[in-house]
């Protein structure tokens, strides 16, 4: 069996959820224009983290200023996704539920198309999302909590009309922009794509997914508990409410980071849970993990696909859906499902 | 009535609990229980008359507008969550339970009070869960899910998720509800030899009969908000029956050849108010109560029932059976029926005995 008794994982699964993403990036390091070994790229990783250089210093350009950052970025924001839509799923137990639930998703992408509509740099554009991503949450937290009873779902509801109204504010902002240049860069950017990453993006929007992910890693087995319904959950002994406040603030974090730094990327946060959930069950102690490594190792098939399909990169939300919703089906008619 | 020897505080107390919801009427008014280690308390009452609530207010998941509730003497709203739980479990209506894990990790689920926020189950979590599934005969359901399982089936998984944080106060809410007649008996057995271990039980119930065959102690709600707490047999009458829920109702008893059941069976609605006053003339007659036990497992038990209604008792012998293990008590009585019928009641609650009682 794969897992213990407990859900957790066996040896045989840790190690490959280990390994999986680091030769996916690996091997997409070498994936590009110009191509280059799996050999080779390792030399060139071992050489610049002994703080040398390799022989080969185009290779090296390639690999470590543009291809490095970009596959960085794409664990990242593939891990982050999937297991923010993973806590979403579990917390609303709901699995519709979507790292865009609360509406963060929408608001920080209005953020960043108002920081493009605005003539700020990518850095600007990034702050302007983390904050309107984080004001989206608040408001939504506002018009939602309250009553004690069927809170939660008073709070997906008022995130589906925060979100909705966010995503009206972002059609007014194309609406106002200039069609010459700034319409085509909004709608661009608003696809997703990973093609803006640098380390100084990277500098400010990684440590708050790295901390999101590892906290999700840490309470993993206590995030069992979320989808008990409320006297369940009381009677655990467990702050229940505390427990639901650090998801909710951590996977919000995760997912305005990843927008405001490679626009909307649909489908990871849904796809990669759900698929994790088919393989192992609903237990937090194996789908958490899970949904960190498969939503990198996803995130870096995909990117590296929008980046070598074709001479012009192909929105990377495009590509998830399409890659996604086959595979997603597949293995759904081959499971049998699932539930939450 | 067996008010003599308290010694200690009640296991768990309320005091005079009242309450209402925003705006509604005054559901709850001034409740007042106690329960002692291993007695099982059964709360009877109308839809509407705030069984689940009273469940929650005592819990504390709801706050008493007046009145608390206390565990070891000790008010509920000044326990730590993570202690309160560690002595206190709740075993909730099946049908709205979450389901999405196997019963082995919804049981696991039950030791969370012991589990620090940032760790995972231990070796010593997985064996006591291990112990209560197989104490409760649902080890082989272990790696089932628990949305394939039966509805008695995933009632024992909640009962053993609640055990599993070795409590020695367990709620139950209709814990027999929406069962078929042997998945019922299950679940009341479990109750019965829970409570024997020591354990306090608190369920809800919408069975009379089930109160009196398994609770010494229950508590009447009624719709206009009056309630009754006592010995079930003193509580559970034809007269309480029909002012609480407007039901004629006959208690019958059923003889098997071990014990004298109590069966409530309802005979229609009624029309008539209450002319009666609970409790009235009760006359002293002459009995004679039989016991025989299978072991004497719970020998400590029946003395304890026989020192409490001590004032009754007006001749006692007790047999060992050389041949096999069992033992036979015979008491004679004197005393009101009411009386002699509570600790006939109570003796019949504990488990593996029979009891027989012959008046005059």
């Amino acid at each position: 069996m794969s897992q213990r008794r407990d859900g957790r994982l066996g040896a045989v699964w840790i190690v490959i959820l280990i390994v999986l993403p680091l030769a996916a990036a690996v091997i997409a390091l070498g994936i590009g224009r110009m191509s280059i070994a799996p050999g080779e790229v390792l030399d060139v990783l071992r050489a610049n983290l002994s703080g040398g250089h390799a022989a080969n210093e185009l290779a090296e350009k390639t690999i470590m200023q543009l291809r490095l950052p970009r596959i960085i970025l794409a664990v990242l924001v593939g891990a982050g996704l999937s297991v923010s839509g993973c806590a979403f799923q579990s917390l609303f137990a709901n699995p519709l539920a979507t790292p865009d639930t609360l509406g963060v998703a929408s608001g920080a992408a209005f953020g960043a198309a108002l920081g493009i509509l605005l003539g700020f740099n990518l850095i600007g554009i990034q702050i302007m999302g983390l904050a309107m991503g984080g004001a989206a949450v608040a408001l939504t937290w506002l018009a939602g909590s309250g009553r004690d009873r069927g809170g939660l779902s008073y709070i997906v509801l008022s995130g589906i009309m925060i979100g909705s109204l966010f995503s009206a504010l972002i059609s007014f902002i194309k609406f106002a922009a200039d069609a010459e240049s700034q319409l085509p860069a909004i709608t661009y950017w608003l696809m997703g794509g990973l093609d803006k990453a640098n380390y100084h993006t990277l500098a400010l929007g990684a440590p708050v997914i790295i901390a999101g992910i590892i906290l999700f890693i840490l309470i993993r087995w206590r995030m069992n508990l979320l989808p008990l319904s409320d006297d369940e959950a009381k009677a655990s002994g467990v702050d229940i409410r505390l427990l639901r406040a650090v998801t909710v603030v951590a996977a919000t974090a995760i997912t305005a980071s990843c927008v405001s730094m490679c626009g909307q990327v649909g489908w990871v946060g849904l796809l990669i849970p759900h698929m994790c959930r088919m393989v192992f069950g609903n237990n937090h102690l194996s789908i958490v993990p899970a949904s960190v490594s498969f939503g990198a190792v996803f995130m870096i098939i995909v990117d590296t696909m929008a980046r070598s399909i074709s001479a012009a990169e192909i929105p990377v939300s495009i590509l998830t859906a399409i890659i996604g919703a086959p595979v997603f089906i597949i293995l759904m008619r081959r499971s049998g499902g699932w539930r939450i | 009535m067996s008010e003599m020897n308290r010694q200690a505080a009640p296991l768990l107390k309320i005091e005079g609990g009242s309450f209402a919801y925003k705006g509604g009427p005054q559901i709850l008014k001034d409740i007042n229980i106690e329960v002692d280690p291993g007695e099982i308390l059964a709360v009877l009452g109308p839809n509407g008359s705030g069984k689940t609530t009273m469940l929650r207010c005592m819990m504390d998941m709801l706050h008493w507008q007046s009145g608390r509730s206390l565990l070891d003497g000790e008010d509920i709203r000044g326990i730590p969550a993570s202690t309160l739980w560690k002595k206190m479990a709740y075993v909730p209506q099946a049908g709205t339970a979450a389901t999405s894990y196997t019963a082995f990790q919804t049981v696991l689920i039950g030791r969370s009070s012991r589990i620090g926020a940032f760790s995972s189950p231990t070796e010593e979590d997985m064996k006591v869960t291990e112990r209560v599934m197989e104490r409760l005969g649902i080890s082989h359901l272990a790696d089932k899910p628990c949305h394939a399982i039966s509805g008695g089936e995933l009632q024992m998984v909640l009962i053993a998720r609640a055990m599993a944080a070795e409590p020695k106060f367990l709620v139950l809410d209709e814990p027999e509800s929406n069962l078929d007649f042997k998945n019922q008996l299950i679940v009341l057995d479990t109750m019965t030899a829970l409570a024997a271990e020591g354990v306090a039980c608190v369920f809800n119930t919408h069975y009379p009969s089930h109160a009196l065959q398994r609770a010494g102690k229950s508590l009447m709600l009624s719709k206009e908000g009056w309630s009754l707490f006592g010995d079930t047999t003193g509580v559970v009458t034809e007269d309480n029956i029909r002012r609480a829920f407007g039901v004629e109702a006959l208690i019958g008893e059923v003889e098997t050849p071990q014990n004298i059941m109590k069966n409530v069976v309802a005979v229609g609605i009624s029309e008539e108010a209450f002319a009666q006053e609970p409790g009235a003339a009760d006359r002293s007659v002459l009995a004679s109560l039989t016991v025989i036990m299978q072991n004497n497992a719970h020998a400590d038990q029946i003395n304890k029932a026989l020192r409490e209604y001590n004032h009754l008792l007006i001749g006692r012998m007790g047999l060992p059976h050389r041949s096999s293990d069992k033992y036979i008590i015979n008491v004679m009585l004197e005393g009101p029926v009411s009386e002699i019928e509570a600790l006939s009641h109570r003796l019949s609650l504990i488990p593996d005995i029979s009891v027989k009682t012959t008046y005059e």
